[in-house]
C-alpha cells in the first residue's frame, strides 16, 4: 500500500470516526428523551444507588472492624476498590445494560432487521445505540468514594500514576465491553439470554474485593478465565503504587484479544442471523 | 449483463428445521436427536425489475414472499443463486447498497414507542447522512403527502395503527430510496387508509422514478398499483407478468352483470352463459372471453336491459385459482417421486 493510498484511508478513518460521535450524541440524546418520559425512575435509580455504595462500605466496614487488612489491603485501599465497583456497576447498567435489553427484544420480534437494513455499523448500533442516564449517579458516587478514599490514605498520585489509572480503567471498559458484546451476540442463537447477564453479574460481584483476598485457584479464575481482577484491582493497584508493569501490559494484551475475538464473533453472527417470523 | 436495476437468477433459500413431537418425551427426544429436514422457501426463483417499475409480489403465507424480499435487501444469504440491486450484491450489505433502498414491513415497526415519529427521523437522518437542507425538504414533501403535520409531535405509542404507519413510511423514505421493498405495508388497516397509503406509493414511485416490490394480501393494493405480477408458491415462481393477461390466462371468463328493466318472464337465462346470480331483476354471467362481446350484443337485443357491466372477475378469485392449480400439480409430483422428501 503506499503512502498516498494508507493517507487517504487515515483520512477516511477521521471521517468515520466523527461521524461516529456525531451518531453517539443523537443516540444518547434520544435515550435521554426517552427516558424523561418516566419522571419517577429518576429518584429511584438515584436513592438506589446511593443504598447499595452504603451497603457495599457497610460490609466493608464490617470485615475490618475484627483486623486491619485483608488480602494485604487496609479499609481505605478496599474503598478504592469498592468505588471503582460502583463506577463498573453503574457503566455496566448505563451503556451495556439498556442495549443487551432492546437487542433482546430486537432479535426477538424481527425488528433488529432495520438496523442491518441501514448504512451503519451493526456492532456499534447494537451496542450503544441506548443508554440509561438514571445510572450515571453509581459512576459520579463510585468516583467519590474513590476521592474520599484517597484524601483519607493521604496519598496524592502522580501523573505517571494517574495516567496508568485511566489507562487502565480504560483497558477494564474494553473488557467490560467484550462480555457484554458476547453476551448480545448470543442473543442471535439463543434469543433469551438475560440469564447470562444475570451469570455475569454474579461473577462480578467478586470484583467488589481485591482478588488477593480470594484462594488461589478462585484469582487465578478471575485473573485469567474471567478477568475480573483487571477492572477493580488492577486499575487500583495504580493509585495506590503498588502496579507491576507486567500486568499492565497483560491487561492491554487480554482486552486487545477480547476486541478482536468478539468483533469476530459478531460478525459471524450477522451472517448466520436468519430473522424471526419470516 | 442487465442493466435493470434489480435482477435476480436462480436465487435459493433452504433452511434446515427441526420438527417436535408434541408434549414433554417430544421435547426430551428432539433434545437429544434432533431430526432435521430442509425446506425450501425460495427454490429457483429468476426474474428482473425495471427501473420505475411497481411489481406486486404475490403468494400464500409462507409461498417465500417475504424470504425473498430478505434476501434482496441483504438480510438473509441465499443459498444459491444471485441477486444484484442496483448493481449490489445485497448480502454484502455496503452502505452504498443500503443508502438507496429501504424495507418497510407492515408488522414491525422502527418507530421508538414512547418518542414522537421526529425523533426516529433525526436518528435516521444523522445514520443516512441526510444533509440539513435534503432532510428539511424531504419531510416537507412527506408531511405533504401523507399529512403527518399533526402527527409527528406525538408520542408513537398514542397513534392509530394507520397514522403509525404513515410515520413508519416517512421514517423509510426520508433518505430517498431508489428501490422499495414493501412487506404487506397496509396490513391491519382500514380501507380509507388502505387508500391512502396504496395512492402515496404511486405518487413516490412517479416522483423519484422508484422501484417497487410490493407483498399484499389485498388485492386492491395490487390492482392499483402493480401493472405486473409475480405469482410465487411454496417457493417456486408460478407467473411473472401483466396482471390482465394473469386473469385472462387463468380466467378466461368475464363477468356480465345486468340489471333489467322488467322482470325475466321465463327467458332461458343459461343461453347467454354460466348464470352465477339471479336475483330480482339483475343477474350475472360468467361469459368465455372470445364471446364476449357477442353475448353482450345478444343479451341487450334479446333482454329488456337497463344496465350492461362488463368486467374481469375479481382478482382474489383469479389468484385463488392460481393457488389451486398449484397445489394439484405439486400433488400429483409427490405421488410420482414419493420418497424424496425424507430426513435429511
Amino acid at each position: 500500500m503506499d503512502a498516498r493510498h494508507s493517507t487517504i484511508q487515515r483520512v477516511w478513518r477521521v471521517d468515520k470516526m466523527i461521524k461516529h460521535f456525531k451518531l453517539l450524541g443523537i443516540f444518547w440524546r434520544f435515550s435521554i428523551l426517552a427516558e424523561l418520559e418516566y419522571r419517577v425512575n429518576f429518584l429511584t435509580n438515584a436513592f438506589m444507588s446511593i443504598f447499595w455504595l452504603v451497603w457495599g462500605i457497610a460490609g466493608a466496614s464490617i470485615f475490618f472492624a475484627q483486623r486491619d487488612e485483608i488480602g494485604g489491603w487496609t479499609y481505605y485501599q478496599v474503598l478504592i476498590v469498592l468505588g471503582l465497583f460502583s463506577m463498573f456497576t453503574g457503566i455496566m447498567e448505563a451503556f451495556f445494560r439498556p442495549n443487551i435489553t432492546s437487542m433482546i427484544e430486537a432479535v426477538r420480534n424481527g425488528t433488529f432487521d432495520f438496523v442491518l437494513v441501514k448504512p451503519v455499523n451493526s456492532q456499534f448500533y447494537a451496542s450503544f445505540h441506548s443508554l440509561t442516564m438514571w445510572r450515571l449517579v453509581d459512576i459520579l458516587a463510585g468516583a467519590g468514594l474513590i476521592g474520599y478514599a484517597l484524601y483519607k490514605l493521604q496519598v496524592v498520585p502522580t501523573v505517571q500514576q494517574y495516567f496508568a489509572f485511566f489507562a487502565l480503567v480504560l483497558i477494564a471498559l474494553v473488557i467490560v465491553y467484550c462480555f457484554w458484546l458476547a453476551m448480545m451476540t448470543m442473543s442471535f442463537w439463543f434469543v433469551k439470554v438475560d440469564n447470562l447477564a444475570e451469570l455475569f453479574y454474579s461473577f462480578y460481584e467478586a470484583a467488589r474485593f481485591p482478588v488477593s483476598v480470594y484462594g488461589t485457584w478462585l484469582r487465578a479464575i478471575l485473573t485469567f478465565v474471567i478477568p475480573i481482577a483487571f477492572i477493580t484491582t488492577v486499575p487500583a493497584t495504580a493509585l495506590i503504587g503498588s502496579l507491576e508493569p507486567i500486568e499492565m501490559l497483560f491487561g492491554l494484551a487480554i482486552a486487545l484479544v477480547l476486541l478482536f475475538g468478539t468483533n469476530r464473533l459478531w460478525n459471524f453472527a450477522i451472517r448466520s442471523y436468519a430473522s424471526a417470523s419470516s | 449483463m442487465s442493466s435493470a436495476p434489480i435482477v435476480v437468477s436462480n436465487l435459493k433459500k433452504y433452511y434446515q428445521v427441526h420438527d417436535k413431537e408434541p408434549g414433554f418425551s417430544g421435547s426430551l427426544k428432539s433434545f437429544v436427536n434432533r431430526k432435521y429436514r430442509q425446506v425450501k422457501a425460495v427454490d429457483d426463483i429468476s426474474f428482473e425489475i425495471d427501473a420505475g417499475e411497481i411489481v406486486g409480489f404475490l403468494g400464500p403465507n409462507g409461498a417465500g414472499k417475504t424470504t425473498t424480499l430478505k434476501m434482496l435487501s441483504g438480510l438473509l444469504h441465499p443459498t444459491s443463486g444471485t441477486a444484484r440491486v442496483l448493481g449490489f450484491v445485497p448480502q454484502t450489505r455496503r452502505a452504498e447498497y443500503l443508502r438507496q433502498m429501504t424495507l418497510v414491513m407492515g408488522q414491525k415497526q422502527q418507530l421508538t414507542w414512547d418518542l414522537p415519529a421526529i425523533e426516529t427521523f433525526l436518528v435516521n437522518q444523522a445514520i443516512y447522512e441526510i444533509p440539513d437542507d435534503q432532510y428539511a425538504k424531504m419531510l416537507d414533501e412527506l408531511t405533504e403527502l401523507l399529512d403527518l403535520a399533526p402527527l409527528l409531535k406525538k408520542q408513537v405509542r398514542k397513534l392509530s395503527l394507520g397514522e403509525r404507519m404513515k410515520c413508519e413510511l416517512a421514517a423509510a423514505l426520508l433518505h430517498q430510496p431508489q428501490v422499495l421493498f414493501l412487506d404487506e405495508p397496509t396490513i391491519g388497516l382500514d380501507v380509507t387508509m388502505q387508500t391512502k397509503i396504496r395512492q402515496f406509493v404511486g405518487e413516490y414511485n412517479r416522483r423519484y422514478n422508484a422501484t417497487v416490490i410490493l407483498t399484499s394480501h389485498y388485492m386492491a393494493d395490487v390492482t392499483a398499483l402493480c401493472k405486473r405480477v409475480i405469482v410465487v408458491d411454496h417457493g417456486k415462481l408460478m407467473y411473472d407478468g401483466s396482471l390482465a393477461e394473469l386473469s385472462a390466462r387463468i380466467a378466461p371468463h368475464k363477468l356480465v352483470r345486468v340489471e333489467l328493466s322488467a322482470p325475466m318472464n321465463g327467458h332461458n337465462l343459461s343461453a347467454y352463459g354460466e348464470v352465477l346470480k339471479a336475483k330480482g331483476q339483475s343477474v350475472e354471467f360468467l361469459v368465455p372471453r372470445s364471446k364476449t362481446s357477442e353475448t353482450a350484443s345478444r343479451i341487450l337485443s334479446e333482454l329488456p336491459v337497463a344496465d350492461v357491466t362488463i368486467e374481469d372477475p375479481p382478482i382474489e378469485d383469479v389468484i385463488a385459482r392460481v393457488f389451486e392449480q398449484a397445489a394439484l400439480a405439486r400433488q400429483d409430483r409427490s405421488e410420482n417421486d414419493e420418497d424424496e422428501s425424507g430426513d435429511a
